[in-house]
């Protein structure tokens, strides 16, 4: 079943019921059944520090989209994080298309008048707006909290401005209050995309034989991108990748792809399964190609879908014995270092997999959702036996600086904006995902390792920094349970 | 009037709220809004404001209430009131400085009384009202100013002579705020007087509360901090004046004789000063001139900032390096009646022949207002061949290339440059931003 029928695409809490937020304990204390604390889906915290709603990563991916204009319909403050995500797509369209070039967005801009007389004709001049001034091939029209609040409707402003418009419009829910889990966003995209760039289903449509869907991620560059295509050319596959940077008018192809592969299990199976029951398109969602062991699974599974098990097999043989050659210098620093890592949920766990293999020791994970797609991702961590301290947060530094002064980690790899608790703490930090920089397949391992290896080869910027920068918690704080504020919603601690 | 503005160079009143309340010493914001606010902000800056974000908390590390859809429909004061009693008890400041976003102040949530309820019980919280809706992140600013006037300082300080308050330079909105407001504070010490800034480094909670007591406000802004500035006179009886951002030597001339005479120094000490501070600019450029002049360093320049940047960066341009800033644009939206008046000051006042002021907001508007005037021509005798330098925001990029000029970001959003204790203020700013403007096109020499 699909929800692409609906104006509103569901959010991931109802989608998926068990999805969470809050959690403080360990790895191996999260097995059902395990002991240690249980997880609650309906987990929150009474004390929460700035997040992350699902807009942000929503206008990362439409952002990255060529010939297309992102028009935001709120305050004009919603979207103004496009300033920071500019550099990522001015380097996207150099690496893609020769150049770089500037995101198109444009606002709405409610004010105190809109907000109470609605703000409905305003965004249908502002499409019409957009639509001169940049001939695009697609508008996105993205609601924000306001007028979700006060009740514009901007599907019907979409159906009455579209006869007057050459551009597709393309209405984004993207409401910030509405789900606690920014992996709502890729939903709330995918549905816009599925609902307004994909062909009818026609019987006589091609099937590309060789040609595989990846799914990539707006926190990967092109960089990855080609790992991943270098890697299934060698089985003589042919890579799309969707949906960041794809041309709204290339969305087509992927109906004709033979199958679909994501490269992070959280980020996908809206769209996939769409794809599937509508299109015929099979999909995997399994693993993400970060790490070795990872790596070669992804591929495995990509090559067996395609009867290439042999030649998928003799290649992963290949590649590891040339990867596991060029990391030996690398190893004798990392060996036993302690490594604390805190990142989107299966970015996390897939690195925390990397970093085992390349000789750390995990101090502890940090998660920002948990969903059902993580389960394979933790079992491989948990299938040694060492148990480690698990945090599911959607950032909250708080928590993080009472863990970071107890387990005093050697490392620490943190999301974007993620990495100023634990440099403040004089820890040796490295962004998890920076999308100039490879993290994918083997080339991102051991670009990853190199890394790490200059990272910690001089940590003088932060001997000093830690020296001089205080973080803004009081001295009390680290010595109460890091978890204190968590709590269900029974009102219950749960830790 | 367009319904839509293109790429906004400013974000709304809650960011520019919280980099203000960021900015004050020892100061906790905690924002009552919607659970994306503070990334968004953190991205913002990011992106825009020369690679600084936030301050003493991290981006993300602001108590934030993260309003759900529970408080929308039941409200958020309960939410808040729990928020701020473990704010207390576990982030360490001297203030906690309560913002609203759009989300509480659609609801009716009464955060006044929250707030006020705390105070009552002697905690140091205070509150804005700044959603997104209400203004942009200047509007922002000043609603932070004028909570700090009304709550923070305290009525009735005994006047001191030499003491003088400065604001109008909007933390993160200005990149350069940090080094702006050290070099005016300079420059006032240079005629004897102590300055609260307010902002930044140099400035305490204490020294905040003493502000009644100064002589004299000075809003280095035409626009922003002036309608504080008013509140301020009103609430603790202290005049203000008004001054454009002195950037380099001829400007910061005219504002210490302007300040001076206002704050009854001896003109003549005034102009003992002015005589000592240009010869020692003067000294750093002499060995320059050579090459300066060989270069042919002059330009025609399109100027491209807010309404506190656009004019004081052309007139530097103008006067210092004797430049040719034919095309000023002011970015903000402001009202009609500002506008007017931020002409009426210029009447009169342009050194260069041909000095054209316009106000456009989006990349694309400036581009083709510019490109009437200055896109360069095919045919073999023209003006247009002469060299432009384009000073604006790093928005303005593809305007430069499209016109094969140079460009430097200055103005928000800064993206490719990198800001720490840089500023463009008094004497020593004229020389770095010559530095900088001229490092600029001499990049591939």
């Amino acid at each position: 079943m699909n929800y692409f029928g609906l104006r509103v695409p569901p959010r991931r809490e109802d989608r998926h019921p068990g999805t969470c937020l809050a959690y403080g304990g360990t790895l191996c204390g999260s097995k059902k059944g395990g002991r240690g604390c249980a997880m609650a889906a309906d987990a929150e915290r009474a004390f929460t520090q700035g997040s992350i709603c699902p807009l942000l990563p929503a206008m990362g991916m439409m952002a990255s989209l060529p010939d297309t204009v992102v028009l935001m319909h709120g305050g004009v403050g919603c979207g103004t994080c496009l300033h920071g995500t500019n550099g990522n797509v001015r380097a996207g369209f150099a690496a893609r298309r020769g150049r770089p070039a500037d995101i198109r967005w444009m606002s709405t801009a409610l004010n105190e008048i809109d907000v109470i007389s609605g703000g409905n004709e305003k965004l249908a001049q502002a499409i019409k707006e957009a639509d001169a001034a940049f001939e695009p091939k697609a508008i996105f029209t993205v609601s924000g909290c306001l007028p979700a609040i006060i009740g514009d409707d901007i599907d019907a402003v979409a159906a009455q401005v579209q006869p007057e418009v050459k551009a597709k419009i393309l209405p984004v829910h993207c409401e910030g209050f509405k789900s606690r889990f920014m992996a709502t966003a890729y939903d709330a995209v995918y549905h816009a995309i599925g609902r307004n760039l994909l062909p009818s289903p026609s019987p006589t449509a091609v099937r590309e034989e060789k040609t595989i869907n990846i799914m990539n991620v707006g926190s990967m560059g092109r960089v990855d991108e080609l790992e991943l295509a270098r890697l299934v050319g060698s089985l003589n596959l042919h890579a799309n990748f969707f949906p960041v940077f794809a041309d709204p008018d290339s969305f087509a192809a992927a109906t004709q792809a033979s199958l679909s592969i994501c490269t992070c299990p959280t980020h996908d199976d809206y769209f996939l399964q769409y794809l599937q029951e509508k299109y015929g398109v099979p999909y995997i969602i399994r693993h993400m190609p970060i790490g070795i062991a990872n790596t070669g699974a992804w591929l495995r599974d990509a090559g067996a879908h395609f009867g290439l098990s042999d030649i998928a097999e003799s290649r992963i043989k290949a590649e590891e014995e040339d990867l596991g050659n060029a990391l030996k210098e690398f190893l004798p620093l990392f060996k036993g270092k302690r490594v604390f890592i805190s990142a989107g949920e299966f970015r996390s766990l897939a690195t925390a997999s990397l970093l085992k293999e390349l000789g750390f020791e995990i101090a502890g994970i940090r998660s920002f959702h948990y969903d059902q797609f993580a389960e394979l991702e933790l079992d491989k961590l948990r299938a040694d036996g060492q148990d480690f301290v698990w945090n599911v947060a959607n950032v909250q530094p708080f928590e993080e600086a009472n863990l970071l002064k107890r387990l005093k980690p050697d490392l620490f790899l943190g999301h974007w904006h993620g990495n100023n608790t634990a440099a403040r703490l004089s820890i040796p930090t490295h962004v998890i995902y920076n999308t100039g920089y490879g993290y994918i397949g083997y080339r991102g391992v051991y670009d990853l390792a190199a890394r790490l290896y200059r990272k910690l080869s001089n940590t003088s910027f932060g001997d000093r920094l830690g020296a001089y920068s205080q973080l803004p918690y009081k001295k009390s704080w680290y010595s109460k349970n890091p978890f204190l504020f968590i709590r269900s919603q029974s009102g219950e601690a749960i830790c | 009037m367009l319904s839509s503005i293109e790429s906004p160079r400013w974000t709304c009143a809650l960011g520019g709220a919280l980099a203000a309340a960021a900015a004050l010493p020892r100061t906790i914001p905690v924002m009552h809004s919607g659970p994306g606010c503070a990334a968004n902000f953190a991205w913002t800056q990011n992106g825009a404001a020369g690679l600084q974000v936030a301050g003493r908390c991290a981006g993300l590390s602001f108590p934030a209430t993260n309003m759900q859809e529970g408080e929308i429909v039941f409200g958020g004061a309960e939410r808040l009131h729990e928020q701020l009693r473990h704010t207390l008890q576990i982030m360490d400041g001297d203030l906690y400085f309560v913002l609203t976003g759009c989300i509480p102040e659609v609801i009716g949530d009464d955060v006044e009384s929250v707030v006020s309820g705390y105070a009552a019980a002697g905690k140091p919280v205070i509150m804005a009202s700044t959603a997104g809706f209400k203004g942009n992140s200047y509007f922002g600013y000043e609603q932070v100013l004028k909570a700090v006037f009304q709550k923070i300082v305290r009525p009735g300080s005994a006047a001191k002579r030499n003491l003088v308050n400065i604001w109008g330079i909007p933390p993160m909105m200005d990149v350069f705020w940090r080094g702006n407001l050290r070099g005016v504070e300079e420059l006032l010490g240079l005629l004897g007087f102590r300055v609260n800034t307010f902002f930044g480094g140099q400035a305490s909670l204490p020294s905040i509360a003493n502000a009644a007591a100064a002589r004299l406000n000075i809003v280095l802004s035409d626009v922003y901090g002036v309608e504080a500035a008013e509140l301020f006179r009103d609430i603790h009886g202290v005049d203000f004046i008004t001054s454009p951002l002195p950037l380099g030597a001829a400007a910061s001339d005219r504002f210490l004789r302007r300040i001076g005479r206002r704050l009854e120094v001896p003109a003549k000490k005034i102009e003992t000063i002015i005589q000592r501070e240009n010869k020692r600019r003067y000294d750093y450029l002499e060995p320059i001139i050579d090459v300066y002049n060989d270069m042919e360093a002059q330009r025609y320049a399109i100027v491209i900032g807010d309404a506190n940047y656009a004019c004081a960066l052309a007139d530097f341009l103008a006067e210092d390096m004797g430049w040719l800033p034919e095309l000023t644009v002011i970015t903000d939206v402001l009202a009609d009646d500002i506008k007017a008046g931020l002409l009426r000051q210029r009447e009169g006042r342009s050194l260069i022949p041909a000095q054209k002021i316009i106000f456009r907001s989006g990349s694309r508007e400036i581009l083709e207002a510019a490109a009437d005037d200055w896109t360069p021509s095919n045919g073999r005798y023209s003006k247009r061949s002469q060299p432009v330098f384009v000073l604006g925001s790093s928005l303005d990029r593809n305007l430069a290339q499209t016109l094969g000029a140079g460009h430097l970001s200055v103005s928000f959003p800064v993206s490719n440059r990198a800001v720490l204790n840089r500023g463009y203020t008094g004497y020593g700013g004229g020389l770095l931003l010559m530095e900088d403007v001229i490092s600029a096109f001499i990049l591939a020499r």
